[in-house]
């Protein structure tokens, strides 16, 4: 039987309307796109608390920390490219050094807005939000972690980036999921490498693992849906009893999964790790799956990467 | 104490003392900002602490609705250096209101103290927002703002900007979604010294004519002597009773203010005070405050 789909903007809208319900702290600011990110729901529901600010996604997390200072929770919403790129700055400063408690909701991120091109595709914003000091960023992977990600978004006091792509994906976790900030989920298990995924790219990892285990290939899955904080244990713990890793993420190879579980692997592993995403390249229009396939992200190039992979490991076992 | 402060216009008769008693603040703070740089023999801001030294008073100790024992008290009001390069003369409004000791400053700048090189809300008491890259401080006193005005609250918010600030795109992009939210409880504050921090602006990075520009934005205007307290409390009360949009008052003041050698010249904002320039300027403060005490007795 064919898992449920869902998209994450719905998701995401519908679970900001139910968080509105429960907390009149919660404000929604807009920069003209409020179609696109769905919060028009919110706008319905409770108009004395959504503002729509224009097309001026750099006043977005300034206004927004003005209000948190406040003592309002803001939920500012466009698209990741811009929030987190022309808005970089203004989180630095503004946010992260204030210790505003503001909520930036980055919609359509990583290749996911296809044929618009690379103008507004989003490669980077882990690897520059990475490095500011009290930020969280999460990377939900199904309709079920976006609900269960949004309380606790407004219950955490600090700067959170939730990075949405603009994606329909079959529902992974059971309807009881609870989302802890800092941990990963152990999807499925296997011994010879360990997939670590995040985002809409998870379901595309358990795709992977059930086409290696008909090759006799067992992959653990791994959904790390909180990029910061993400202490070294948690990577640990999934990649001490497994040869290599994997990870798969519509980002940059530069600065996100790929380099957090690298990290950690070279300084506590000594285990080889494969960055599947995207190549040091601008990339350019077409349909989302066909630009990840380019970009070298799909089943055949995660499986392709682990024959290889576990072919070298087998290699320098035998050599040694 | 200025839980409930008045918030009207200073007479200059009937409020001959209490003018008279802001004079000699300012006097007290621009003398202890000279001290604070040239006995520590650092570079400072000094242009731009000094254009600023009356509307600190003025706010700090007559105007703002705040408690110095309750620096977190919610329902005060919110001051925003944007300028947050003139950070020493806030603080020592902060100090002079009663936030924290003078003996605070004996650390300023240096590894664990409260005091840093901008302001940090985080660490100063007082300070309701961390600001230090231009054209930042101004947007967050508009969320401030927007606060206020969905919790139909007291809470007033003053940012305090420069005229070279405005050069900052981030300026003009955050006056557009005040007057569009109409954010009457926003007073920004312009420190309209005509120069910025390479000097003088004419000809090179020229804001003029900048009431004008805040008008074509649809903010209130006013216009005023940013030294003079009987002009900037007359301004700040207008300000205040103007309803449905923000208010802007334009400042005009003098970039240096109390260093003769400062205002003369075509000086940047940030220096090390030189000796011969540090003596003029406090002998000039001297012959001030004589003057003040004398036209009162």
């Amino acid at each position: 039987m064919k898992a449920p789909s869902e998209e994450l903007t719905a998701a995401y809208g519908a679970a900001l309307v139910e968080l509105g319900k429960h907390n009149d702290r919660v404000i929604v600011l807009d920069a003209d796109i409020a179609d696109s990110c769905r919060t028009e729901e919110f706008r319905k529901a409770f108009p004395e608390r959504s503002f729509d600010l224009g097309v001026a996604e750099q006043s977005l997390p300034t206004v927004g920390a003005g209000l948190a200072l406040c003592g309002k929770i803001p939920f500012c919403n466009t698209f990741a490219v811009f929030a987190a790129t022309r808005g970089l700055d203004m989180i630095r400063q503004s946010v992260c050094y204030n210790r505003a408690n503001v909520k930036i909701v980055a919609h359509a991120a990583g290749q996911s807005m296809g044929y618009t091109g690379p103008s507004h595709h989003t490669l980077e914003d882990i690897a520059a939000l990475r490095a500011l000091p009290y930020m969280t960023i999460l990377s939900p992977c199904d309709g079920v972690e976006v609900r269960a990600m949004l309380p606790v978004m407004a219950g955490l006091d600090g700067p959170v980036y939730l990075r949405l792509t603009r994606a329909t994906v079959p529902t992974i976790h059971a309807g009881d999921y609870r989302f802890k900030v800092g941990q990963t989920e152990r999807l499925a298990d296997g011994q010879d490498l360990t997939l670590f995924a995040t985002g809409d790219l998870v379901h595309m990892a358990m795709a992977a693992r059930d086409a290696l285990g008909r090759e006799g290939i067992a992959a653990r899955v791994v959904d790390v849906p909180c990029l910061k904080p993400l202490a070294d244990e948690e990577i640990i713990k999934h990649g001490e009893d497994t040869g290599a890793a994997i990870t798969i993420e519509d980002h940059s190879i530069f600065g996100g999964l790929g380099s957090i579980v690298s990290e950690t692997y070279a300084a506590a592993l000594c285990k080889p790790v494969v960055r599947i995403g995207i190549p040091d390249i601008f990339t350019e229009s077409d349909e989302y799956q066909k630009l990840r396939a380019k970009a070298g992200i799909s089943v055949e190039a995660i499986t392709g990467a682990a024959r290889q992979l576990l072919a070298k490991i087998r290699r320098r076992t035998t050599m040694t | 104490m200025q839980t409930n402060p008045a918030k009207t216009p200073l007479d200059r008769s009937q409020d001959a003392k209490a003018l008279q008693e802001l004079k000699l603040r300012a006097i007290a703070v621009r003398r202890f900002l000279l001290n604070l740089g040239f006995e520590k023999g650092i570079r400072l801001h000094y242009g731009a602490m000094l254009s600023i030294v009356e509307i600190l008073v003025l706010l700090y100790d007559r105007w703002l609705r705040l408690d110095p024992q309750k620096p977190e008290w919610e329902e005060r009001d919110r001051f925003v250096l944007s300028k947050g390069h003139a950070a020493p003369a806030l603080y020592a409004a902060l100090a002079f209101a009663g936030f924290f000791g003078i003996g605070e400053f004996a650390s300023f700048r240096t590894l664990g103290s409260r005091l840093q090189g901008h302001p940090d809300r985080n660490k100063t008491p007082g300070v309701d927002c961390s600001t230090g890259s231009l054209g930042q401080g101004f947007p967050v006193a508009c969320g401030m703002a927007l606060s206020s005005k969905i919790d139909q609250g007291n809470c007033r918010v003053y940012a305090c900007l420069s005229d070279g600030e405005c050069n900052e795109g981030s300026i003009w992009e955050a006056a557009l979604i005040a007057s569009n939210l109409g954010l009457d409880r926003l007073i920004a504050i312009v420190d309209w010294n005509k120069k910025s921090s390479y000097g003088s602006m004419k000809n090179r990075n020229d804001v003029e004519p900048l009431l004008e520009k805040w008008e074509a934005f649809n903010w209130a205007t006013y216009e005023c002597d940013g030294h003079d307290y009987l002009s900037l409390s007359a301004a700040l009360s207008r300000a205040e009773s103007t309803k449905g949009k923000p208010s802007v008052l334009l400042c005009h003041t003098v970039k240096g203010k109390g260093i003769p050698w400062a205002e003369g010249t075509d000086t940047r904002s940030n220096f090390q005070l030189e000796k011969k320039h540090y003596e003029e300027a406090l002998a000039a403060l001297d012959g001030s405050e004589k003057e003040i005490r004398h036209e009162s007795a």
